[in-house]
């Protein structure tokens, strides 16, 4: 009884260590993808200008570019897509929705990046989800390496001084963009 | 006619095999219009989109366009520290592949060598506890074992005998 008492006092130190390394090793396979929770280095603080070009059917509103600077002033939802980009055909209807519902209270802005040499892709893309909000076209990344951006798509929420308040990595849904923009507009 | 389309299927591969090296020719070659240092500033950078490849490895489309990045910035006169600073600033400590040693990130810096530690002491001492026991002669026996076998031995001989 003593010996088999002293055995088992003696593997407890091995066990914990194995249990300890067996959950630090699940933990790791079931965290699903960190850097996608990694959040943005602009948190709090102004996003970084672009002049990008602007898809033809803007044009009339917007002239040939697009300069952030110049339409800042409102909350802003800046989404970065690319015409090869699964989830970012998942979330465009979400976000077309959001801008009929906000209107003019919001700015909507889509930007085709990481996507080179792709413009009559991202014109189908625009095409097919009738994107009624100006989106332009990041051709050499830059504006994406400027974000600072993992992948696509990202969406930054900005307020109306043109601070970041949250970056969301993945497909947006209606109901993120409505916590999100609601928060904007407080 | 036939006889023509004989002999230039040669021809063609000929002309093929020769676009196909000028094609590769022109993409190594714009590769080595970048100095040296582009790569190895880019080896300190982790590429954003790729899983465990740095921007001086990488292929993607976005770590050739950061490389392009560097040599811009290298051209302009910045320093590594300062094209370091420059991706830093807008991707946070995580593009770094050497992250700094400050808050969580010291973890990662002290973690190992507190195991290295911890594994040194405790073979340490599972050494000198088998060097012990190896060293313990196997005649001393405890008195109070001994009369504790001597006595069950008896009875155990007692037992047999009124069998």
């Amino acid at each position: 009884m003593n010996q088999g008492v002293s055995r088992v006092r003696r593997l407890l130190p091995v066990v914990a260590t194995v249990a300890a390394l067996s959950a630090l090793f699940l933990f790791g396979l079931l965290r699903g993808s960190p850097d996608r929770d990694i959040p943005s280095n602009f948190l709090g603080r102004e996003v970084p200008n672009f002049d990008l070009p602007l898809y033809e059917r803007y044009m009339s509103e917007f002239g040939p570019r697009l300069t952030l600077d110049e339409v800042r002033g409102r909350p802003m939802v800046i989404n970065f897509w690319a015409s090869w980009c699964g989830p970012c055909y998942e979330e465009a209807p979400h976000l077309q929705r959001a801008h009929e519902r906000y209107g003019d209270e919001v700015l909507f802005i889509g930007i085709q990046t990481q996507d080179r040499d792709a413009r009559a892709a991202g014109r189908a893309f625009i095409d097919q989800f009738g994107l009624s909000f100006p989106n332009v076209f990041d051709g050499d990344s830059r504006t994406s390496i400027a974000y600072g951006l993992f992948g696509v798509p990202e969406t930054f929420f900005v307020h109306a001084d043109g601070t970041l308040q949250h970056k969301y990595a993945g497909p947006v849904t209606e109901t993120i963009l409505s916590e999100q923009i609601g928060a904007l507009r407080r | 006619m036939n006889v023509l389309r004989r002999t230039a299927w040669p021809y063609t591969l000929a002309l093929l095999c020769l676009v196909c090296a000028l094609a590769l020719g022109s993409a190594a070659a714009q590769e080595r219009e970048l100095d040296p240092r582009v790569f190895e500033i880019g080896r300190e950078l982790r590429c954003p989109t790729c899983v465990s490849e740095s921007v001086g490895e990488s292929n993607a489309a976005i770590a050739r366009e950061m490389r392009v990045l560097i040599q811009e910035q290298l051209d302009q006169g910045a320093n590594r520290a300062e094209v370091l600073a420059f991706f830093q600033e807008r991707y946070g400590d995580w593009i770094l592949q050497n992250p700094p040693m400050r808050g969580m990130n010291l973890l990662v810096w002290l973690l190992p060598i507190v195991a290295v530690l911890v594994a040194v002491v405790a073979i340490a001492r599972l050494l000198r506890r088998w060097r012990t026991a190896a060293e313990r002669p196997i005649d001393v026996v405890d008195p109070s074992d001994l009369d504790r076998v001597r006595a069950e031995l008896r009875g155990g001989l007692g037992d047999g005998a009124g069998r």
